[in-house]
């Protein structure tokens, strides 16, 4: 019984330990990579100020082309956006942006009704790509502060990687591989952080959406975070709402807001009801381009 | 808690240490501690079904000694009746009301009239067909005066409770396992070590193989129309290894579970996909069940002896039972009428039993492999698909040429990765079982290098984010 349990002991501490430096040693690697926006924003994008940043969910990742609208306006941009996320990932991903030595003068935080009004946000599906950087004290105050299901994973992390990196292997461990060969490779967005949606015929998938209008309040507590955040950095916020199909949004006044919501409700410009294709990125960021909250 | 659960994890240490500490007490106090732990782990499912478990643990022990007591044999017949009335009629109740219902109710619709019915909302009890057989085999053992009923309430429990196979089997024999119970055991090093092996192997087997298949393939059977012949022949092949590595993972784990407690349970799996013919398939997949069938179906009703009509019926009854176990569904027992016209061929030629002379294999016998596993392919379509109408659609596009487009396996990364992560395991698995198979080996071998490369790769090819749970739970 005691040369079992010694045996497994051993063994078990043993491979423990290597399993955790593979985990250690694939995150380390996705950290210094360019692969996720986490990573490209940290170690991919070579200036450090900006004239503007859009940071959302993939609303705000295929909405704004920053490369059009700073050769129309010559301002310098950059898309921060992360799909699949919420206003809490919005946070922690500015907080990121700011660690990693870049400023802003405004921030297009691009925002979804829903999500405004979400008065208990919750941990958003991508946030796991913030996992190479749980060394920052402000990801991990953000994974033990927010509720969600497998917090735990999250915030154990930090100390035992295996526990993330085997949790979303394929998400972490294998690009953590194709990071040592590929150091520079980005996932889905340009070197501007854009990424856009094909054009295809999505006038089926949107036939059985109905008009609707929707009056929002700011219930979400990252909002407040965000516009703390801004006012002790200095940054101007403008809030940027994008076309959802046959919907209209009214936000109320205490902010900025660039509200392109009914912008236009042609199904040609739209992949799905709530994100738009190149041809409506295109309309959305030379319209964008023009309104003065921006421009001033 | 699922054998692939942190839960277990700290379950399984807990109860060997207290076990093993207990070993020089009186067995009483290890079976004791076995039994506790095997209710609280059922408990975990459902505590509401663990009454059930007991009243039929309580009738079958009950009914067992009343038989033994009986004064003539007509008391025997009649308490040997009720038991086995009252395990099937919970059986039936549980698991086959509603199809029973559906199926007259149809059937009266088909002839005009319409009739009005009720089914019922009910929870299958996890384990049931699992433990009411244990309990079926115990009471027609007694019947037939081939074993004495057991008088520690406590032992005869543990024989139908016991946690390993609780609740997916092994389908145990109280002539195999009920002695090793009454037996003092002692700590067993060598059955340990192979125990925690075998473990491993099924962990493999369960989170690489099976549940990554298994994203696949629900894609593809839930959908069967939006796919070509070759992804639909990809899907219905991923599906014989999704199920082979979940069933076969969650009895490796069971097994080598209960080693740890100086346990042998019976052997559920030979590596049935290296069989010749589907007779060599049937010795080789889920054998506690059809060995069960076997002896307590086919051979009463005559077996091969007699005519050969008599064994093409038994045959056929054999098989659509089996079927009919798996599940209320006319699926499962097309899928049983298969597998007896695949067997039936062998049976006219005499020649069911051919492998069993020739156990070693030659470069001739790979095309017999092929052969019986695209069979098995085809029969696990009907296993899998939720209604006959999918099924026939499903084998309808599977021969339907027109479009030999594979693309679904790698439209974007994530996709391109899992498949690769399918291949790779299943190949590992492949030559791992063979090199097995061509040694004869009774049990997976595994080296620690092996074993090593098993950690890693149930660590970071895994699916733990869309853990799924056994198939054969819902059985």
């Amino acid at each position: 019984m005691n040369k079992f349990l010694k045996k497994i002991v051993i063994y078990g501490l043993a491979s423990f330990i290597v399993l955790n430096l593979i985990a250690f040693l694939s995150l380390y690697f996705l950290g210094k990579s360019s692969f996720y926006k986490q990573q490209f924003v940290k170690n991919g994008v070579k200036e450090t100020t900006f004239d503007y940043i859009v940071l959302g969910s993939s609303t705000g990742l295929t909405t704004l082309d920053t490369k059009l609208i700073d050769s129309l306006t010559h301002r310098s941009g950059l898309n921060i956006s992360i799909d699949d996320s919420g206003l809490s990932s919005h946070y922690l991903m500015l907080q990121h942006f700011y660690l990693s030595g870049k400023s802003t003068k405004k921030l297009i935080l691009a925002v979804m009704p829903d999500d405004l009004e979400n008065e208990k946000p919750k941990l958003n599906g991508n946030d796991y790509r913030f996992l190479p950087h749980n060394n920052e004290d402000e990801v991990q105050t953000f994974f033990n502060e927010i509720e969600g299901d497998n917090k735990i994973i999250y915030q154990t992390s930090k100390y035992v990687p295996l526990i993330g990196v085997s949790y979303f292997n394929t998400e972490l461990f294998f690009p953590g591989i194709l990071s040592i060969f590929q150091p520079t490779k980005r996932n889905l967005f340009d070197q501007n952080g854009n990424y856009s949606y094909p054009t295809i015929n999505s006038s089926k998938k949107l036939e059985k959406t109905s008009n609707k209008i929707k009056k929002l309040e700011y219930k979400n507590p990252y909002l407040t975070k965000i516009i703390d955040f801004c006012r002790l950095n200095k940054v101007k916020l403008i809030i940027y709402q994008s076309p959802i199909y046959k919907t209209e949004v009214i936000f109320p006044d205490e902010l900025n807001c660039v509200n392109q919501c009914s912008l236009f409700n042609v199904s040609e410009f739209f992949y799905d009801e709530i994100h738009v294709n190149s041809k409506g990125r295109r309309i959305c960021s030379e319209d964008f381009s023009k309104n003065s909250f921006f421009l001033n | 808690m699922l054998f692939n659960s942190i839960e277990f994890f700290v379950f399984l240490p807990l109860v060997f240490v207290l076990y093993w500490m207990l070993q020089k007490q009186k067995l009483a106090w290890q079976n004791g501690l076995l039994l506790v732990a095997s209710y609280y782990f059922y408990a975990c499912w459902d505590w509401r079904f663990l009454f059930l478990l007991m009243f039929s643990t309580g009738l079958d022990y009950f009914a067992g000694l009343m038989m033994q007591k009986a004064k003539n044999e007509a008391n025997r017949r009649f308490w040997f009746w009720l038991t086995i009335s009252i395990n099937i009629g919970f059986l039936g109740v549980f698991k086959y009301y509603n199809f029973f219902v559906d199926s007259f109710a149809d059937l009266i619709n088909n002839f005009g009239f319409q009739v009005h019915y009720y089914t019922l909302n009910i929870i299958l009890p996890v384990g049931i067909s699992f433990y009411t057989f244990h309990g079926l085999s115990y009471v027609i053992d007694i019947y037939k005066r081939r074993i004495e009923p057991e008088r520690n309430f406590v032992e005869y429990a543990l024989f139908v409770s016991y946690f390993p196979l609780l609740v997916a089997g092994p389908i145990e024999r109280a002539t195999h396992l009920l002695p090793q119970i009454k037996k003092k055991r002692s700590f067993d090093y060598s059955k340990s070590i192979q125990g925690v092996k075998q473990i491993i192997w099924g962990l493999f087997k369960k989170v690489v193989i099976a549940d990554n298949c298994a994203f696949f393939v629900n894609q593809i059977f839930d959908n069967s129309a939006n796919y070509s012949a070759p992804e639909l022949w990809f899907g219905s092949i991923l599906f014989a290894f999704q199920i082979y590595g979940d069933f076969s993972g969650y009895s490796d784990i069971a097994l080598g579970t209960s080693k740890l407690f100086g346990i042998d349970l019976l052997r559920n799996f030979n590596f049935p996909y290296f069989s010749k013919d589907i007779a060599d398939f049937w010795r080789r997949w889920h054998i506690s069940l059809s060995t069960w069938f076997r002896d307590y179906l086919y051979i009463p009703l005559g077996g091969s002896r007699g005519s050969n009509w008599q064994s093409v019926r038994n045959t056929f009854i054999i098989f659509l039972v089996s079927g009919f176990w798996h599940g209320a569904n006319w699926t499962f027992i097309i899928w049983g009428f298969i597998h007896a016209l695949l067997f039936l061929p062998l049976l006219l030629s005499n020649s069911n039993r051919s492998s069993l002379s020739n156990s070693n294999y030659s470069l001739k016998d790979f095309p017999k492999i092929l052969i019986t596993f695209a069979f098995v392919c085809l029969a696990w379509v009907f296993f899998r698909a939720d209604n006959l109408t999918e099924s026939w659609n499903y084998i309808s596009g599977m021969t339907n040429f027109n479009d030999l487009s594979f693309q679904f396996f790698y439209k974007n990364s994530k996709y391109s990765l899992i498949s690769l992560i399918c291949l790779l395991s299943i190949i590992w698995m492949i030559i791992t079982e063979w090199r097995n198979v061509k040694r004869n080996n009774y049990e997976i071998q595994l080296s620690k290098c092996n074993l090593f490369i098993l950690l890693l790769m149930i660590f970071f090819m895994g699916s733990f984010k869309n853990q799924m749970s056994f198939i054969y739970f819902q059985f």
